[in-house]
């Protein structure tokens, strides 16, 4: 009978996980479908625009050279500005590490990414003993930040408190804290540094640390600021703990 | 001794990649040069602003998901099987990108959604999981009673049941994907790899190309492929891992 309700447990759980993707779907689907269309409609516009400004340009060439453009932007060239800008590679060292980071993390943001055979191969084995690495990382980051937990809960029983009351207190600590300092305040911090609003940043913290890392918002890439020295250091140190974080909720 | 392991792990794939990297991106950058050229020297009354504008236009739609090829009448990507696999990716956290909420709803709803969805994803993945260890353990058993086998048995199983994962989720996927996509082995092997570990740059995606027809069961295949692939893979870095600690 034990073995009955386990199958029908896993059947359960199956079934959830479908029938929330699917609802999820539907959601999104009825969210984001009618943005799209407009923008689509901008879009179009203005190719028309231009293409009624220079009249001699047939439009066959227009899609080549929005092909060879859309092309190029898919592979992180951007054809802004001018020539000396071009010279400027994606893959300095700071980047290169960057990237590094965010595949043994899993976060993944993808504009920056391998196109060469060998950077794509290097990639895969990269990660196969860096996500391990990173974990294994993580596991010790995260013991140093259930100490100072256990100091709390240390600190509050000699102060005569019942130890569920103890319990309780320091998991909602943990959480409130970890929300403040992970989430809120370098949301505040990037709508300096990067000029996102509020809740923008609090999307982009989400994902990040979540290691879903869509990569439509990728710190350091806006063009036109100015981003201090160790900005993109802290932030890789900022990614670190708050997935320990993380790691540690689940675990507790 | 970890952390500097760990940077030292870091910074090395850094400088790998950088130097794998960096001259083929030069190559792209200076071809996009030369026709920018080629096109303000072919039609010299295109000034430089105007043009600077199209790229920003260009720019912003494709950032927006928007590619500005063909009439306007193509299918949207939010239909309901977009959306399908835009949740999925959302809630396995491999999150490839070429899909993302641009409403405001869209992004509060994501991020309730990955909230209760990310556990979800990772309870269903545990229970796929423990059912794999438990047939590769039961298989084991069942051999030593037949054989009169003892420690060997276990091992070969294991083994076995590596090397099986490994062609059904990583070495025998990318033969479709060169098919139905037309990537290269490499190109299918690298997807395989970064959509079940959940990194998921989304510089590859499946049936993302406009010019491929997919059939009806290519999907539903790769929903099958996605949740068992990424259990099998969490085991061995869990082996991995238990290896390292």
């Amino acid at each position: 009978e034990a073995m009955c309700s386990g199958k029908l447990q896993t059947g359960l759980l199956v079934a959830g996980y479908f029938i929330y993707l699917l609802v999820g779907a539907a959601v999104f689907q009825a969210l984001e479908r009618a943005a799209e269309k407009q923008e689509k409609m901008a879009a179009a516009q203005m190719k028309e625009a231009f293409l009624q400004n220079f009249t001699h340009l047939t439009v066959a060439e227009m899609e080549q050279f929005m092909k060879n453009l859309t092309e190029a932007i898919q592979n992180g060239v951007y054809p802004v500005g001018n020539e000396s800008q071009i010279e400027d590679s994606n893959w300095d060292f700071s980047d290169s590490f960057f990237f590094a980071g965010t595949v043994v993390s899993t976060i993944g943001y993808g504009t920056l990414r391998p196109k060469t055979a060998g950077g794509q191969i290097f990639c895969v084995f990269f990660a196969l003993f860096g996500i391990p690495l990173n974990i294994v990382f993580l596991h010790r980051v995260g013991k140093m930040l259930s100490l100072l937990c256990k100091k709390l809960g240390k600190f509050l029983y000699e102060k005569g408190m019942r130890k569920k009351r103890i319990k309780s207190l320091t998991l909602l600590f943990f959480l409130v804290t970890g929300i403040l300092v992970f989430l809120c305040l370098p949301s505040l911090f990037f709508q300096m540094t990067e000029g996102w609003s509020y809740s923008e940043g609090i999307y982009f913290a989400f994902i990040t640390l979540s290691t879903i890392g869509f990569g439509d918002y990728v710190i350091g890439k806006q063009p036109g600021r100015n981003y201090f020295s160790y900005y993109r250091m802290l932030v890789a140190i900022w990614i670190l703990f708050g997935l320990a974080w993380i790691a540690l909720l689940f675990n507790l | 001794v970890l952390l500097a392991l760990y940077l030292g792990y870091v910074g090395l794939g850094a400088g790998v990649l950088q130097a794998l990297e960096r001259p083929a991106e030069m190559q792209v950058a200076q071809h996009l040069l030369q026709e920018h050229w080629k096109l303000l020297a072919n039609y010299t009354c295109l000034q430089g602003p105007a043009l600077q504008r199209l790229f920003q236009g260009i720019i912003q739609a494709y950032k927006s998901g928007i590619t500005l090829q063909g009439n306007t009448t193509s299918l949207g990507r939010w239909d309901f099987s977009g959306s399908f696999f835009f949740s999925i990716s959302a809630i396995t956290t491999i999150g490839y990108g070429n899909l993302s909420p641009s409403t405001a709803a869209g992004r509060i709803f994501c991020i309730v959604f990955a909230l209760f969805g990310i556990p979800l994803n990772l309870v269903l993945l545990n229970e796929i999981g423990q059912l794999m260890l438990l047939g590769v353990q039961h298989c084991a058993h069942r051999l030593e009673e037949l054989f009169h086998w003892q420690k060997k048995a276990s091992l070969l199983i294991k083994t076995c049941a590596l090397v099986t994962g490994l062609l059904l989720f990583l070495l025998l996927p990318p033969l479709l994907f060169s098919e139905k996509e037309g990537w290269s082995y490499e190109e299918g092997f690298y997807y395989s790899f970064i959509t079940l570990s959940t990194i998921g740059f989304g510089d590859y995606v499946i049936g993302m190309n406009p010019d491929r027809t997919y059939p009806g069961w290519y999907k539903n295949i790769i929903s099958l492929w996605i949740p068992f692939g990424m259990a099998w893979l969490a085991l061995v870095i869990k082996l991995c891992i238990n290896f390292l600690e």
